[in-house]
């Protein structure tokens, strides 16, 4: 059972506005659109306001369409990203997402939505340069409303039921585009509107304006994705790490007769750490490995970071230059895809 | 939860660093009554005799619980 939103009464200046939602910590810190009943409504559209996507984690609250709404309102989404906000917050709530660990871990995970399919042109979530900054209403205000809705109906506010230590600047929105036009081998879901929660890590810059060969770029990939810091490759079984390609580097690699699952196959494979090495630090001693990683004595063994190939992402965006990405993930969450279908 | 309803003595384990989401993640499940044992945090990156310390804190309550039941 849910109760309906009530109603507050505020001065309707700019500055009152954000004082007041910033009292009862109902926002980021940022300025917010009022979600009037008029505005609410009309991010709705025919939506059933009162049906439930289920209790939304650390404090099991229901995830009503009236409340997604009201948070989408208020992060300056247009009526139109409304189904991508809701369909993301669907698939957060699938199990293998896990997101009460996700939302109250002290680890700076934050869930990255990728838009697939022609949804993300019609509604212009930016794929190109600078796709993971500032610029992009879509991308900032469907991410802005994912923060805000795991705020406000999650409960999970910074230093009391968000544990993160540092947080990261990711939980402030965190929403791109697939390059489909420019990845040489398709997009993740062809044709299909599709949204991806990845519970990640800010993205980690992937620099080589050297390399002439898929070998090249890959090994500098590679080296990006593993790191004694890194939770990946310790909590082993449910790794994942999404290789975000900027579309010179996808060339590159593409011109060598690379497939996307050779990719993967290249970085499950080279994306390792020698025993010798993780004995240093990190989590060593209370590292969650298989029987077999557990019974390696040769300190030269190299050692995957990711249980297969298949937990190896890989997707295009960005513009010109010669800089890709690596999206670690948290490691107590695995990325989930949702179709995007009208509401 | 599902361990208390079928009537074993059972609790939540915390460090103190995490005391109030322990006890928001019971009220928000509806099982506020169930035992919160309280240990000092944190429990990573200690020796050895840290790490016993925390452990006779929980044995020490745990002990109470069971008495107390």
């Amino acid at each position: 059972m849910t109760e309906p939103a009530s109603f507050i009464e505020v001065d309707d200046s700019p500055e009152a506005l954000l004082a007041a939602f910033c009292e009862r910590e109902w926002c980021d810190g940022l300025p917010i659109v009022p979600p009037t009943e008029e505005r609410v409504r009309a991010m709705l559209g025919e939506a059933p306001a009162d049906r439930s996507l289920g209790a939304m984690p650390p404090l099991w609250r229901q995830a009503t369409l009236e409340k997604l709404a009201v948070n989408a309102v208020m992060a300056g989404c247009e009526p139109a990203y409304f189904p991508v906000v809701v369909a993301a917050v669907e698939a957060m709530l699938e199990p293998p997402f896990n997101l009460y660990g996700v939302q109250a871990t002290t680890h700076p995970v934050a869930p990255l939505l990728i838009v697939h399919g022609p949804i993300a042109r019609e509604l212009g979530v930016h794929a190109g340069s600078g796709c993971f900054g500032p610029g992009f209403r879509a991308n900032a205000t469907i991410g802005r409303a994912i923060r805000l809705i795991l705020m406000n109906v999650g409960g999970a506010w910074p230093g009391r039921h968000d544990m993160a230590t540092q947080g990261s600047p990711a939980k402030f929105a965190y929403c791109i585009a697939e390059r489909e036009d420019a990845s040489p081998w398709g997009p993740l879901h062809a044709g299909a509107n599709v949204v991806t929660v990845f519970g990640g890590e800010a993205p980690h810059n992937v620099n080589d304006h050297v390399s002439t060969t898929a070998a090249g770029i890959l090994a500098t990939v590679a080296d990006t994705a593993v790191s004694l810091g890194s939770n990946v490759g310790w909590y082993f079984s449910q790794s994942q790490l999404l290789i975000v390609l900027g579309p010179e580097h996808a060339a590159t690699i593409a011109a060598d007769g690379f497939t996307r699952s050779d990719i993967q196959r290249y970085l499950f494979e080279h994306a390792r750490l020698p025993l010798r090495t993780l004995k240093l630090g990190g989590m060593w001693g209370i590292q969650d490995w298989p029987r077999w990683m557990m019974a390696v004595t040769d300190d030269d063994a190299l050692l995957p970071q990711v249980p297969s190939p298949d937990d190896v992402f890989v997707i295009v965006a960005g513009g010109p230059g010669k800089h890709s990405a690596v999206v670690p993930n948290c490691t107590f969450s695995r990325a989930v895809s949702r179709p995007i279908p009208p509401l | 939860m599902q361990l208390a309803k079928a009537g074993t003595p059972s609790g939540l384990i915390a460090t103190t660093a995490f005391q109030g989401l322990a006890v928001s993640e019971l009220g928000a499940l509806g099982v506020s009554g169930l035992p919160l044992l309280v240990v000092e945090h944190p429990l990573g990156g200690e020796r050895p005799e840290a790490i016993g310390r925390r452990a006779r804190q929980a044995v020490e309550q745990l002990t109470s619980l069971l008495k107390h039941r």
